[in-house]
C-alpha cells in the first residue's frame, strides 16, 4: 500500500511523456522554417508570387499617394480627417496614410528571393540559370518600383538592399538622398531587364509579372523624373518597335482595359480576382465612398459639348473614368460604359494599372517635347485623341515647347485619370529646371483647396520639401537614425 | 523520516517565496508626458525667460494641470527682443499686467494642430480675448506657419500631457487700438473716418463691448484714392452726395451708406468667404461674398441674367485686427443699390447638376439619389432622407406629365405626410437671387395625385396649403386669380396656385421649403415658382413648352 504514491507517479510520468512524444522538436508543426526552405526552384517561385501578393496590400497608398493632392479627386462623405489633411497638404507625422511600413514589408520581400535565390542553384538541380535570373529580376525590378513611388513621395528614403530574416538582421539605416535612391532604381532595373523574358506565354501572366516591356516602361517614366530625356525615349522606343502593344479602339476603352483588364494596351498590371478582391469598392462606391471625382472634370477637362445635337464625348471621360451625375470614380467600381451599373460588391476585383501603352506614349511626348521637337510630340499626342474621339475645346500649339508641355500635362490628366499619376506628372513638371514652373503645382491647389485654405497653401509650396511627405512619426521612434523632413519639423 | 520530510517541504517552500518575492518597481503614474509648463522649463536655453514670464504671472501653475491647452512658446531671443522694444530690464521688473495681458493671449483653450491653421482666425479665441489668425509665408524657399503676422513658427505639434506648444521666434502683441482709432490713424481714410465721426459710428466702433455677441465688428473701408475714383473728393462731396437730412439721423442715406459698410461679428478674409452673404448693419441690405480667381469679391450678383461686377477686397490692406474687430480696404467706392422688386419666375429644372450633363438635359430624364442626409447631390436642393432618397429631373415632349410644362422638364419628388415613412417629408431648394419687396408666391405644378403640403419660405408658414392634386376651377383669369389659381400654361393638367404673399426683407438667395402635411405619392410633379411682386400682373406671362413667355 506504501508503493501506491509510486504507481501514482509512474502513472502520471507515462502519461506525461506520451503526450510530449515530439518534445524535443522546436521547429512549428504548422509552417516551415528558414532552414527547410530555400531547396527548390518551386520554392523560389513561391516566394515570387508572394510579392506580388504583397503589393496588392499597397493598392489603396498606390492611388491616395498619386491623386489625393492632385486636382482630380475631391475627399467625399466618408474620408478620414487623415486624407483631408492630405488633400489640405496639412499632413502631421501621425498621419496614417504616410506610413511606409507595408511598401518596406515589400521591398524584404524582394531582398529575400534576390539575397536567398542563388544559393538553390546547388541544391536544386532543376534549378537553371536563367530560372533564376528571372526571379531575382523580378524582384529587382519591383524592389526598384516600390522604391520610385518612395523616393517620388518621401523625397529621401532609407536605401535597404539586404534581406531582414530575423530579429538579428534588423538594423537602423539613415536616409539616402534622392538621387542615390534613383541611381539605386536604375541599376536595379538594367539588372533586372537582363534577366526578364519577353513573355511568360500566358497574357495574365505577361500584364501580371514583370516582364522585359514592364522594366523598360518603369526605366522610361524613372529617367523622365530624372530629366534624362534620350534616355526615357530610348526605353519608350523598345517597348512602342517591339509591336506587341497597341491602343484598344475608343469604343472598348472602359470595357477591355478597366473592366476586363489585361487588354493589348496594358504593360504591367497588378491583378486581382475573386480571391483576392481590391481595396476600390468601399473607397468609390456612393453609397459609402470616401472619394470621389472632381466637380471640375466636365467642364474644365474633358470639356462639354453642347452644340452637337448628339453630343461628341470623350470616350475617358463620362461614364467611362467618371460619372458625371453623381462624380463617382468609375474606373475602378463600374461595371459597364453607360453609367449604369457598379460591379458586386465580391466582384470587385479591377485591375491597378501601373503602366499601359498610351501612359507610354505620352511619356515619349513629354520626353521628345523637352528635347524642342513639340511638333513630332503633338502627333503622338493626336494619336491618343483620336483614340478617345476628344473634344478639341482648347487649341494645341503643336510648334512651340511650352505650350505643348501644358497640353501634354493635360492630356496625361484625361488619360490617365484617377490611375495614381496626376499628383506626381505634375510634380515632375513643376520641379523641372530647378522649379521653373513651379506655378503648376499653385495652380493645382487653387483648383482642389478649400477656399478657406488657399493662401496658406500658396505659400506652404514655395517651400520645396512640402512637396513630400513627413516621415511617419513611429519610424522615426524606432530609428533614432532617421531625420524629419524639414518643413514638417 | 517524517521531519526531514517536513524540512524539505519548508525548504522548498521557502526558496519558492523567496524567488517570487523580487522587489516590483510599482508606477504609481499613467504617463510619462510632461506637461507644459515642465516641458517649457526642460529647456531653458529656448524658454527660460518664457517660463520666468509664466511663473511672474502664476500662470505656469495651470499650465502644469489636467486641462487641454494650445500655447504658442516664443524662445529667448523673441521675448528678449520684446523686452528691449518695451524698455524692459528684465522680467523681474515688469508690469505684472501687462505680462498677464501678453501671455493670455499666447494660450489657447482648446488643443489645435496645424492642420486647423487657415487662412483666417483660429476657430476659438485667446484667453486675452482676441482672435489669433494664422496663414503661411515663405522666406529663402522655406515655409512657415505665420501667427498674427507677428510671428513664425519654428516647430510645431509638440504634444504634451495638458496639450500642445506650438515654438514662435517673435512674441505676439495683442491689437491695442480699436478699429475707429487705428482707421483714425491712417490719413488714407480720412475722408471715411470724418463720415463714420459724422454719423455717429465712430463711437460704436470706438466701444469695447464686453459682451462678446456685440465687441466684434468688421468693417470694408474705403480709401480716399476709392472716392476719388469715383469723383468724390471730399467729405463735403459725399456728403452732398449722399445726405439728405442730418447724417446722424439713421434714417439719413448718409447715415445708411456707413451702416452698410460694417458687418456685426468677427470675419477676416479667409473667414468672409464661407457664407454667401452677410446682414450689414444698414437694417435688411446683404453684403454678398465670393472667391473670384482668389481674390475676394463683394456684391458680384446675377440678377435676371444680367451680372454686376462686384468690388475686390485688397488683400494687402486688409485682415488688420484691432481691439474690437477687423477692417478690410474695399478698392472701389460701393453703397446699397436701390432696386426695385422685380419678378422672378423660377424654373425648378434648372440647376447646375443637370444643365451640365448635355446628354440628360433638355433629352431625358434623371434621378438624383441620396446616400445618406448629409449627401447633396443637388446643391441648392435638399430633402429629407427617408424611404425613396430621391428627387427626378423628368424630360418628355409628349407624355403628359410634362407636355406643357416649361421647357418640357419638371421636377418629380416623392413626398409623404409623416404619418408615412416611406417618402420624405420635405424638400429645401435655396431660390436664386431675389430683391428685397413684397411678393405673391405661386407654385406652378402637374396637378395629378392628392398630397397636401405646406410652403414656407425662410421658416415663415405661407397663408395656404397646397393640395398638388387639384386643378384650377372654371373662370376667366380674373376670377381665378381671385380664388387664388392662375393658368401659366398654354394647355394639359397644369396649375398655379398661390401660396400667399411674403414680406422679403433681403436681396439674397432665399429657403423655399415644401412639407407634405397629409397624403402621400410618389408622382408628385413641380415645374415652377413665381415670386410676383403684390403690385404687378400675376396671371401673365404664361409659359410655353419652349419654355418662352407669352403675354396673352
Amino acid at each position: 500500500m506504501k508503493k501506491a504514491p509510486f504507481y501514482i507517479l509512474l502513472i502520471w510520468v507515462a502519461a506525461g511523456s506520451g503526450s510530449c512524444k515530439k518534445w524535443l522538436n522546436l521547429k512549428p508543426e504548422n509552417g516551415i522554417v528558414g532552414d527547410e526552405f530555400w531547396n527548390t526552384k518551386e520554392q523560389v517561385d513561391a516566394a515570387v508570387t508572394g510579392i506580388y501578393t504583397s503589393l496588392q496590400l499597397n493598392t489603396e497608398l498606390f492611388f491616395i499617394w498619386g491623386e489625393a493632392r492632385a486636382d482630380m479627386v475631391t475627399p467625399a462623405v466618408r474620408a478620414s480627417q487623415d486624407e483631408l489633411d492630405m488633400v489640405n497638404l496639412n499632413m502631421l507625422p501621425n498621419n496614417s496614410f504616410v506610413n511606409w511600413r507595408s511598401f518596406y514589408q515589400s521591398i524584404n520581400y524582394c531582398n529575400t528571393v534576390i539575397q536567398m535565390a542563388p544559393g538553390v542553384l546547388q541544391k536544386d538541380n532543376t534549378f537553371t540559370r536563367e530560372h533564376l535570373n528571372r526571379a531575382v529580376g523580378e524582384a529587382q525590378a519591383i524592389r526598384a518600383l516600390l522604391y520610385f513611388y518612395l523616393v517620388r513621395s518621401f523625397g529621401e528614403v532609407p536605401l535597404k538592399l539586404d534581406a531582414t530574416l530575423s530579429d538579428k538582421n534588423i538594423q537602423n539605416l539613415p536616409k539616402s538622398s534622392s538621387a542615390e535612391v534613383l541611381e539605386q532604381i536604375v541599376s536595379d532595373l538594367r539588372n533586372a531587364e537582363a534577366g526578364l523574358p519577353m513573355t511568360y506565354g500566358a497574357i495574365d501572366q505577361d500584364k501580371g509579372r514583370v516582364t522585359r516591356y514592364a522594366v523598360n516602361a518603369i526605366l522610361a517614366d524613372v529617367y523622365l523624373w530624372m530629366d534624362r530625356y534620350e534616355d526615357a525615349i530610348r526605353e519608350c522606343d523598345k517597348i512602342i518597335t517591339s509591336n506587341k502593344f497597341s491602343l484598344v479602339s475608343g469604343f472598348n476603352f472602359f470595357t477591355s482595359i478597366f473592366y476586363l483588364g489585361n487588354s493589348p494596351e496594358s504593360i504591367f498590371e497588378l491583378q486581382f480576382d475573386l480571391q483576392r478582391l481590391n481595396p476600390f469598392y468601399t473607397m468609390h462606391h456612393p453609397d459609402n465612398r470616401r472619394w470621389s471625382a472632381s466637380q471640375l472634370l466636365p467642364e474644365n477637362v474633358y470639356g462639354i459639348d453642347m452644340v452637337s445635337p448628339v453630343p461628341q464625348a470623350d470616350a475617358r471621360g463620362d461614364e467611362r473614368s467618371f460619372r458625371s451625375t453623381d462624380f463617382t470614380i468609375w474606373k475602378y467600381i463600374g461595371a459597364d460604359d453607360n453609367g449604369d451599373n457598379f460591379r458586386e460588391r465580391d466582384q470587385s476585383f479591377a485591375h491597378w494599372i501601373f503602366y499601359r501603352y498610351a501612359d507610354i506614349l505620352l511619356l515619349k511626348a513629354e520626353a521628345m517635347n523637352e528635347m524642342n521637337q513639340p511638333l513630332e510630340a503633338s502627333r503622338i499626342v493626336k494619336t491618343i485623341r483620336n483614340r478617345a474621339n476628344a473634344i478639341d475645346f482648347k487649341i494645341m500649339d503643336s510648334l512651340n515647347k511650352e505650350p505643348m508641355s501644358v497640353y501634354i500635362l493635360e492630356e496625361r490628366q484625361r488619360e490617365l485619370a484617377f490611375e495614381g499619376k496626376r499628383w506626381y506628372d505634375v510634380l515632375r513638371n513643376a520641379k523641372r529646371n530647378d522649379y521653373r514652373r513651379r506655378q503648376l503645382l499653385l495652380d493645382l491647389a487653387a483648383r482642389s483647396m478649400p477656399a478657406d485654405r488657399k493662401q496658406a497653401a500658396f505659400n506652404r509650396l514655395l517651400d520645396n520639401n512640402s512637396h513630400y511627405f513627413p516621415v511617419y512619426f513611429y519610424e522615426l521612434q524606432t530609428n533614432k537614425l532617421l531625420e524629419q523632413n524639414p518643413f514638417y519639423k | 523520516m517524517k521531519t526531514k520530510l517536513t524540512a524539505l517541504l519548508i525548504t522548498i517552500l521557502a526558496a519558492l517565496c523567496a524567488g517570487s518575492c523580487k522587489k516590483h518597481d510599482l508606477r504609481l503614474t499613467t504617463t510619462d508626458d510632461v506637461n507644459i509648463s515642465s516641458y517649457l522649463a526642460k529647456y531653458p536655453d529656448s524658454f527660460s525667460l518664457w517660463s520666468g514670464i509664466l511663473q511672474r504671472t502664476e500662470i505656469s501653475n495651470f499650465l502644469d494641470m489636467y486641462g487641454s491647452y494650445t500655447v504658442f512658446a516664443p524662445t529667448n531671443s523673441g521675448v528678449q527682443a520684446w523686452l528691449n522694444a518695451n524698455n524692459i530690464v528684465d522680467v523681474g521688473s515688469a508690469d505684472v499686467d501687462l505680462l498677464k495681458d501678453i501671455v493670455k493671449f499666447h494660450i489657447l483653450e482648446d488643443t489645435l494642430t496645424t492642420p486647423s491653421f487657415k487662412d483666417g482666425k483660429l476657430p476659438v479665441p485667446t484667453m486675452h480675448g482676441q482672435f489669433i489668425i494664422t496663414g503661411a509665408t515663405n522666406e529663402g524657399g522655406v515655409s512657415r506657419y505665420r501667427i498674427n503676422r507677428q510671428a513664425l513658427v519654428t516647430a510645431s505639434n509638440i504634444r504634451l500631457g495638458n496639450g500642445y506648444v506650438h515654438v514662435i521666434n517673435q512674441v505676439l502683441e495683442p491689437a491695442r487700438q480699436t478699429v475707429a482709432q487705428q482707421l483714425a490713424a491712417n490719413p488714407d481714410y480720412s475722408i471715411f473716418v470724418e463720415a463714420l465721426k459724422e454719423t455717429g459710428f465712430y463711437r460704436v466702433l470706438d466701444s469695447i463691448y464686453s459682451d462678446s455677441s456685440r465687441r466684434w465688428k468688421t468693417v470694408l473701408a474705403e480709401t480716399n484714392q476709392a472716392l476719388a475714383d469715383s469723383g468724390i473728393h471730399s467729405y463735403a462731396a459725399l456728403k452732398a452726395k449722399y445726405s439728405n437730412t442730418h447724417p446722424a439721423d439713421p434714417s439719413d442715406s448718409l447715415n445708411l451708406y456707413i451702416a452698410y459698410h460694417i458687418i456685426p461679428g468677427i470675419q477676416f478674409l479667409g473667414d468672409i468667404i464661407n457664407a454667401p452673404s452677410y446682414l450689414t448693419m444698414q437694417p435688411q441690405e446683404v453684403i454678398s461674398t465670393k472667391l473670384i480667381n482668389n481674390e475676394v469679391v463683394i456684391n458680384e450678383d446675377e440678377f435676371n441674367g444680367v451680372v454686376e461686377k462686384g468690388v475686390l477686397l485688397l488683400r494687402n490692406k486688409s485682415d488688420n485686427a484691432a481691439t474690437n474687430g477687423v477692417w478690410h480696404t474695399a478698392h472701389a467706392h460701393f453703397a446699397a443699390k436701390l432696386r426695385k422688386p422685380t419678378a422672378v419666375y423660377w424654373d425648378l429644372a434648372t440647376f447646375p447638376e443637370i444643365m451640365k450633363q448635355p446628354a440628360y438635359y433638355g433629352k431625358q430624364g434623371f434621378t438624383f439619389n441620396k446616400s445618406s442626409q448629409e449627401d447633396r447631390p443637388i446643391r441648392d436642393i435638399d430633402w429629407h432622407y427617408n424611404g425613396e432618397n430621391y428627387v427626378s429631373y423628368i424630360y418628355n415632349t409628349t407624355h403628359s406629365f410634362t407636355n406643357y410644362a416649361c421647357k418640357t422638364d419638371a421636377l418629380q419628388i416623392p413626398l409623404g405626410a409623416p404619418s408615412n415613412n416611406n417618402r420624405a417629408q420635405w424638400v429645401e431648394f435655396s431660390t436664386p437671387p431675389i430683391i428685397k419687396g413684397r411678393y405673391k408666391v405661386w407654385i406652378c405644378y402637374r396637378n395629378r395625385n392628392s398630397v397636401t403640403i405646406n410652403v414656407r419660405v425662410n421658416g415663415e408658414l405661407m397663408q395656404r396649403p397646397i393640395n398638388v392634386g387639384q386643378g384650377y376651377p372654371g373662370g376667366n383669369d380674373t376670377e381665378l386669380e381671385s380664388l387664388g389659381w392662375k393658368k401659366y400654361t398654354l394647355g394639359g393638367s397644369f396649375a398655379g396656385r398661390l401660396a400667399g404673399t411674403v414680406e422679403l426683407r433681403t436681396t439674397e438667395r432665399h429657403k423655399l421649403r415644401f412639407e407634405a402635411v397629409s397624403g402621400s405619392n410618389r408622382e408628385i410633379i413641380f415645374d415652377m415658382v413665381h415670386f410676383i411682386p403684390v403690385d404687378q400682373v400675376q396671371y401673365l406671362p404664361r409659359f410655353a413648352p419652349d419654355g418662352s413667355m407669352v403675354w396673352q
